[in-house]
């Protein structure tokens, strides 16, 4: 009788879930109320995990609980803890959530809400959370070794290799364009300026506190230093009030540019433990603060998303980045429906601290539901404002005019509605100069996470002070994944370089940090500078080339989890990871092939440049600006040879694992596993040996 | 009543303990619990020695994401 009612309630929930989905699908009428949208991926979650997770997790992987995982058997108290696993999941999310999911679906919003909102669930439930929990379970198998050391081990030397390379480049490119949303979040915004650069000497307080007054505290110290900024927040009012102080923080793209670029030095230079490190717990406590508010908020608020399900651009000419929503929706909505970074995480710290086997499904799926869930917030969040307003704020002045009303003209010209004086009215109200032209989709979300917050809590008096705690949770986690990448980075420069000359190698010496960190933070610094100085805002063009790499890294792992689910002979249910391989290289393929040659210059690099050079060789450029026509031309070609040799290595590992698999198929090779051996847990009395304990 | 009273109580110890878990407050108390502290084959370091070289290990990998 029980069991007859499970299944109804499940039933239920699917049915629930199919109608408000077909409610977002195909309601043409008022616009739709928030609500369909969180019952529809709510819904949809529970149903993926509690049906698809459990198919993945009893017969493609067969977990076992029988078996003792890394942090049983090395238990050293230092990367191998046995932790709780909702503790994990903490951790695990944590690490994984970064600003993609609110930045990518705020930018695929141009396509309407539809394209970005079925991806974003469809695509986690049967792509991103199944990356992350097979990459998961197979570093438990191996010891919480990386995903390089696996492609290395079970593809071929090669692999490891090009995984390693691919790792270090998407990370330069990552690293460029969060900054870049940073500077373009942060320009002309004194009071934003203001709050962001407080967070250095707070951390910097909490860093000397947690070093030499109660070590290791870190509870206390956060609850100070969130309080700190939260005083920030507000004080951030008097200074862009203050004609004197707001002239100190007003910076220009390339002065802000300048100001990252020597902090992300000093944060990898500095021991860790005086920046970086503190700066992380303030930023994770209000990263978790402020997603849990807008989730509340969306709940309480019910907003009305006003964008069309679907807008003219789907055409590829939308003013937010160029191209068709066939390859680029899928590349832009990047880590909120699936990501390669987080391969790196579930084959880092996470499989060195879960207990048992079957919590793999609950922290490696479940933690990508919950990133996918911020992803669709934060698309409700960005089609609930006006979408002339989106409009205005995310589309560069090359596009949409120079002046206010030339902007506001062509954007009432594209369907939406927008006179210049409401952006007048948006920008004070929210207590900022101007809102036109900000691209990168940090202000845009911060002023759909302003309304949603205002609504619940001040009302209209309160919108600016919403506004500018949004962009500081925005900026600050931000600078975190800055922070945090460079210092990799700079350990993975180390490694490269002491293969060249020892002692840059080495970890410890002065000059060799130095020289690493000025190396990585140069190389991202360029990109950044590069997208500060280009006429369409920069955005447009480094984003799709993140995404590309981000989702070319996640080919890989799922090119590597696929190769060892065949060696393990699970070749009846190979789709499960060789679906979203494929549907993976032909979007990342079509993507980088049409961002290098397309004949659209507004898409491709190669004919963008081309028609730069064109018009210099015509005379069509002015005097003052051939000098920056022919950066501009430099830098199309050169981030058209970076999108080719990623492609380019990415496809090397996919031959070489074609190649793999041929011969163990047809059964000339050998397959060999490199899993751990077998080892007994002691605590199997204490678990049930059942790999459903998460149900 | 008291039964209500001792649920709270005992779900408000549950979640700060992992409230300090999961921020890392409890990090040494967890590195003392270790197999490998306790089996006393290595010098047992500081709270402050621990919290330098924990950070040290933790941000030499990636560990944010984007």
């Amino acid at each position: 009788m029980k069991r007859f009612f499970v299944i109804v309630i499940w039933i239920g929930v699917a049915l629930l879930g199919a109608g408000a989905f077909g409610k977002i699908a195909f309601d043409r009428g008022e616009p739709l109320n928030a609500t369909w949208f969180v019952v529809a991926a709510v819904c949809c979650y529970l149903v993926a995990y509690r049906l698809y997770s459990a198919f993945v997790a009893a017969k493609v992987l067969a977990l076992d609980d029988t078996r003792a995982t890394p942090s049983e058997r090395y238990d050293d108290g230092r990367d191998f803890v046995p932790t709780n696993k909702w503790v994990l999941f903490g951790h695990h999310f944590a690490a994984i959530a970064g600003p993609g999911p609110l930045v990518g679906p705020t930018l695929a919003a141009q396509f309407g809400y539809l394209p970005g909102t079925l991806w974003l669930i469809a695509g986690a439930a049967l792509a991103g959370c199944v990356q992350d929990f097979v990459i998961l379970f197979c570093s438990i198998r191996r010891d919480g070794k990386s995903i390089g050391q696996m492609a290395r081990e079970e593809v071929s030397e090669r692999g490891g290799f090009i995984a390693q390379l691919a790792v270090l480049a998407i990370m330069i490119i990552l690293l460029a364009v969060v900054a870049l949303v940073v500077v373009n979040a942060l320009k002309s915004s004194p009071w934003g300026t203001f709050t962001l650069a407080m967070t250095i000497p707070i951390a910097l307080l909490l860093g000397l506190y947690l070093r030499f007054v109660r070590p290791g505290r870190v509870l206390e110290a956060s609850a100070m230093g969130v309080a700190l900024v939260l005083f920030a927040v507000v004080a951030g009012q008097w200074v862009a009030d203050s004609p004197a102080w707001a002239k100190v923080f007003t910076l220009s793209g390339a002065g802000l540019s300048v100001a990252i670029v020597v902090y992300g030095f000093a944060a990898s230079a500095l021991p860790v433990w005086l920046l970086l490190a503190p700066r992380d717990y303030l930023s994770a406590f209000i990263k978790a603060g402020a997603i849990l508010s807008l989730a509340a908020g969306i709940l309480f608020v019910r907003p009305q998303v006003l964008m069309p399900p679907l807008t003219r651009f789907v055409d590829g000419t939308g003013p937010v980045f160029a191209g068709k929503i066939f390859p680029f929706c899928f590349i832009i909505i990047a880590c909120g429906a699936i990501s390669g970074f987080h391969s790196l995480i579930s084959s880092g710290t996470t499989p060195k601290m879960i207990l048992r086997e079957s919590q793999a499904r609950l922290i490696g799926y479940g933690a990508m539901l919950l990133e996918s869930f911020v992803g669709v917030m934060a698309m409700v969040a960005a089609c609930s404002m006006t979408p002339g307003v989106y409009f205005a704020i995310n589309s560069p002045s090359a596009i949409v005019g120079a002046s206010p009303e030339a902007a506001a003209s062509t954007i009432s010209g594209w369907g939406f509605p927008l006179q210049a004086q409401t952006m007048v009215d948006a920008a004070r109200s929210v207590g900022e100069q101007t809102l036109w032209n900000r691209a990168g989709g940090a202000p845009s979300l911060a002023v759909g996470m302003a309304q949603i917050f205002s609504s619940t809590i001040g009302g209209p008096r309160l919108l600016s002070i919403w506004y500018h705690f949004a962009i500081m949770f925005e900026a600050l986690f931000i600078l975190t994944v800055l922070d945090a990448g460079t210092r990799v980075g700079r350990f993975m420069v180390q490694e490269l370089a002491g293969k060249v000359w020892k002692p840059l190698g080495r970890t410890g010496w002065m000059p060799g940090i130095l020289f690493s960190s000025a190396l990585i933070v140069a190389a991202w610094g360029y990109f950044l500078y590069q997208g500060v100085l280009d006429p369409l805002g920069g955005v447009d063009l480094l984003w799709p080339i993140f995404g590309i790499a981000n989702q070319l890294l996640a080919a890989v792992a799922l090119v590597v989890a696929t190769t060892i689910l065949l060696k393990m002979g699970r070749l009846k249910w190979i789709w499960v990871t060789l679906v979203p391989t494929a549907w993976l290289i032909a979007a990342t393929m079509t993507a980088s092939f049409q961002k290098v040659f397309s004949s659209n210059p507004a898409i491709g690099l190669l004919s963008n440049a081309a028609g730069l050079s064109a018009k210099m060789a015509g005379g069509l450029i002015p005097a003052v600006k051939i000098a920056e026509t022919h950066r501009l031309i430099f830098n199309r070609r050169f981030d058209a040879a970076v999108t080719a040799i990623l492609a380019i290595m990415i496809l090397v590992l996919i031959v070489e694992a074609l190649v793999q698999w041929h011969l163990i198929l047809s059964r000339r090779r050998e397959p060999v596993l490199h899993e751990s051996p077998y080892i007994a847990t002691r605590w199997a009395a204490e678990f049930s040996g059942t790999a459903h304990g998460d149900d | 009543m008291r039964h209500t009273a001792t649920v709270l109580s005992r779900s408000l110890r549950r979640f700060w303990h992992g409230l300090r878990e999961w921020c890392g407050d409890a990090a040494y108390e967890s590195y003392l619990r270790s197999k490998l502290t306790r089996s006393g084959s290595c010098r047992t370091l500081t709270p402050a020695e621990f919290y330098v070289e924990q950070l040290n290990r933790r941000y030499s990998r990636p560990n944010r994401c984007c």
